[in-house]
């Protein structure tokens, strides 16, 4: 008997789960139920949510084309004192991608699709649980952060329309549609001149570090907000920061904590671009210039501890698994048959020696093969 | 000095109204109206979401009739240059303090009564014109108050004001916690438009803990302080903040709820044993004087 009730609550928590807007699969999802829901058997008119654990962020990553491009906002009906108000869901997911992308302001999310701040902030702000705020101070929470950062000031008629006072700017649905931010072009590269006594400069080569390093925006920008670039108040922050503040960005990757490492990042002189060959002695050029960093640097920020020898990545090779014309080297017939250390006597198989069977020849005067163009 | 004199002077009204009331065989406070419910509201002012749009001051303003610039004006930052105090006016202000570093926002704080669990404006009073509801809002009634000030004098937040301007009928003004609306199942003006719902209205009881999960899930935007828990014996309307409160100009006070003046002056009569003979005499001038005051005012 037990049994059949729990399977019937069980169904009907399903039946209900269906009929929620809170993405319909939620369930089913790899998550623990009890992350979100503090009782046993939720239901929609008693979901039991836990207060948004923000700490345990679940990551939500969508494209800012995917989100709606404008919203009407006209849920909180305080309709005797505002118009509705139109907002640019696109302009803001794009000014938002370069810092925290959707979590800027989705900064609790079940598995699924990005959901609605009013699934969670309701409608009404005489209520029982008062643990969350409601809509309306939920919507100004996230706009005034950054918002008033960015103005400096508080005024409600930036987004806000007074009833019946014609229409603003702000609020002209044809240009708000329009509306986009425009692509942001990172520098290149970045000098810095800095206050230390040696190696006074800093190159920071912005490129590399996305497209070599393949870090995302967020990995450095998650605190920046739209102050950064655009200030109407003071764009440089004047206080003086502390050594360790400047360090900040930096220090999530490089330990700038140990004094051995400063000449990594200062020198004296503007320095060049990262070069593999350079910094660790493994040439990257020939055969791995396509692959990304993490393929071989499988844990993320550590970068030691990889050895040069081919077999530390490939295992042992053999005619089996290795196909020396990609090399660019095609071996002759009575060359092809031999073991790869008759030839390469190093680990890194880059260097040639003839002299196991012959005693005249040497490598590249003479060729056990032909080059052709590399694959 | 003009403050130290005022006092002194309420002081002595008080003296005077506490000696007369003393004797008079009228109960003073409608003793069940100042038992504390358990289920009383109060509101959680989270001044780190405050934003200083004072709308609330508007909304308070238009809820209580008195007289208000458009809302649009109150966008004006400008007033934040002096610090302010609610009065007859303007039942509750909201004041700024800068930031401390320059990638900070300034701090907002609202004020206007506290609604005190065991208000010393209700114990000073000594017609029983304030009283404790039990929704939680200490209000006064005009039919009672005889104007003597006295609450003025001891409440610990030096929130009733005066009509000063007013020759006919000057009243005790404060924030009521919008009993009326409260009544007819509103939410007090200022918390329903509060924009960024720093204006938390709840049971007293469901606030106290909010605040302190609050305080325990971001210990970075909070002192480990809810101003108003524990403050004069507890108040309806309590304060998170991100800095030690005194440098919001929140005065520091005990536990203890602040005696109502009135107790020590019935005490000090007690001790000098006035004989009631004197204090008849003196009400004999005072209720004389005022009649006469009253006549040239009506004859005006
Ligand atoms: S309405 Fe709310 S946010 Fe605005 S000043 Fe008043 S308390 Fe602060
Ligand atoms: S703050 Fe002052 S006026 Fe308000 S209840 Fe407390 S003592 Fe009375
Ligand atoms: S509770 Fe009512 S009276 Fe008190 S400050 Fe708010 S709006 Fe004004």
């Amino acid at each position: 008997m037990k049994s059949k009730i729990l399977l019937l609550l069980i169904v009907i928590h399903f039946v209900i789960n269906a009929q929620t807007k809170i993405s319909k699969s939620h369930s089913y999802q790899q998550l623990n139920c009890s992350t979100c829901h503090s009782c046993q058997i939720p239901t929609k008119e008693n979901p039991c949510l836990r207060a948004c654990p923000r700490e345990s962020m679940i990551r939500i990553d969508q494209k800012p084309e995917e989100g709606p491009r404008i919203l009407t906002i006209n849920k909180i009906k305080e309709t005797d004192i505002y118009e509705p108000v139109i907002f640019s869901h696109l302009a803001h997911a794009e000014m938002a991608e370069i810092s925290g992308g959707c979590r800027t302001c989705h900064h609790y999310n079940p598995p699924g699709n990005v959901i609605a701040c009013s699934e969670c902030h309701g409608l009404q702000r005489k209520r029982e649980d008062v643990s969350k705020p409601d809509l309306k101070g939920a919507f100004h929470r996230q706009c005034m952060n950054c918002h008033r950062a960015w103005s400096g000031n508080t005024d409600c008629l930036v987004c806000h329309q007074l009833k019946g006072k014609g229409k603003l700017v702000s609020q002209n649905k044809e240009l708000i549609v329009k509306r986009i931010h425009p692509e942001i072009k990172a520098p290149n590269k970045i000098t810095y001149t800095t206050n230390a006594t040696a190696g006074k400069q800093v190159t920071f080569y912005h490129n590399e570090h996305v497209n070599l390093f393949n870090y995302e925006c967020g990995d450095c920008h998650k605190n920046d907000n739209c102050v950064k670039c655009h200030s109407k108040i003071n764009t440089v922050s004047t206080s003086k920061k502390s050594t360790k503040e400047l360090h900040n960005k930096c220090s999530n990757c490089h330990d700038t904590n140990s004094k051995v490492n400063c000449s990594f990042c200062h020198s004296e002189k503007e320095k060049g671009p990262f070069n593999h060959l350079v910094r660790t002695g493994f040439d990257i050029t020939k055969f791995h210039s396509k692959l990304s960093c993490s393929r071989c640097h499988t844990t993320k920020n550590k970068f030691s501890g990889l050895s040069n020898e081919c077999s530390f990545c490939h295992g042992k090779w053999s005619w089996d698994n290795f196909n020396h014309k990609i090399t660019g080297f095609i071996l002759d017939e009575t060359h092809g048959e031999l073991e790869c250390n008759s030839c390469h006597k190093e680990p890194t198989y880059s260097k040639l020696d003839c002299s196991d069977c012959h005693e005249d020849k040497s490598y590249p005067k003479d060729k056990p093969g032909r080059l052709i163009k590399r694959l | 000095m003009v403050n130290e004199s005022r006092r002194k002077f309420l002081k002595l009204t008080a003296l005077i109204g506490a000696s007369i009331t003393g004797l008079s065989p009228r109960k003073l406070k409608a003793a069940p109206k100042n038992i504390l419910d358990k289920n009383r509201m109060g509101v959680l002012v989270d001044t780190t979401a405050c934003i200083g749009c004072r709308k609330c001051e508007w909304a308070c303003k238009v809820a209580h009739n008195l007289p208000t610039l458009p809302l649009e004006s109150y966008d004006d930052r400008s007033v934040f240059r002096n610090m302010r105090r609610p009065d007859d006016k303007a039942l509750t202000v909201v004041n700024e303090y800068p930031a401390k570093r320059q990638e900070e926002f300034p701090i907002n704080v609202k004020i206007q009564c506290m609604h005190c669990d065991h208000p010393a404006c209700v114990s000073a009073c000594i017609v029983g014109a304030f009283s404790k509801e039990e929704i939680g809002a200490v209000v006064w009634d005009t039919k009672k108050c005889i104007g003597c000030r006295y609450c003025m004098v001891a409440c610990p937040f030096q929130i009733p004001a005066f009509e000063f301007n007013k020759a006919i009928q000057p009243e005790i003004r404060k924030c009521d916690f919008c009993f009326q609306r409260t009544k007819e199942g509103k939410l007090p003006a200022c918390v329903e438009i509060c924009p960024m719902e720093a204006l938390t209205y709840g049971k007293r009881e469901e606030l106290v803990k909010i605040a302190h999960e609050k305080i325990k899930l971001y210990p970075e935007r909070y002192i480990n302080h809810v101003y108003g828990e524990y403050e004069v014996g507890g108040t309806s309307w309590m304060y998170l903040a991100n800095r030690d409160f005194v440098e919001l100009q929140f005065p520091k006070l005990g536990k203890n709820p602040a005696p109502g003046v009135t107790e020590a002056i019935q005490h000090g009569i007690f001790a000098y044993f006035v004989p009631p003979v004197a204090l008849y005499a003196l009400l004999g001038v005072v209720m004389w004087i005022n009649k006469n005051r009253k006549k040239t005012v009506e004859a005006e």
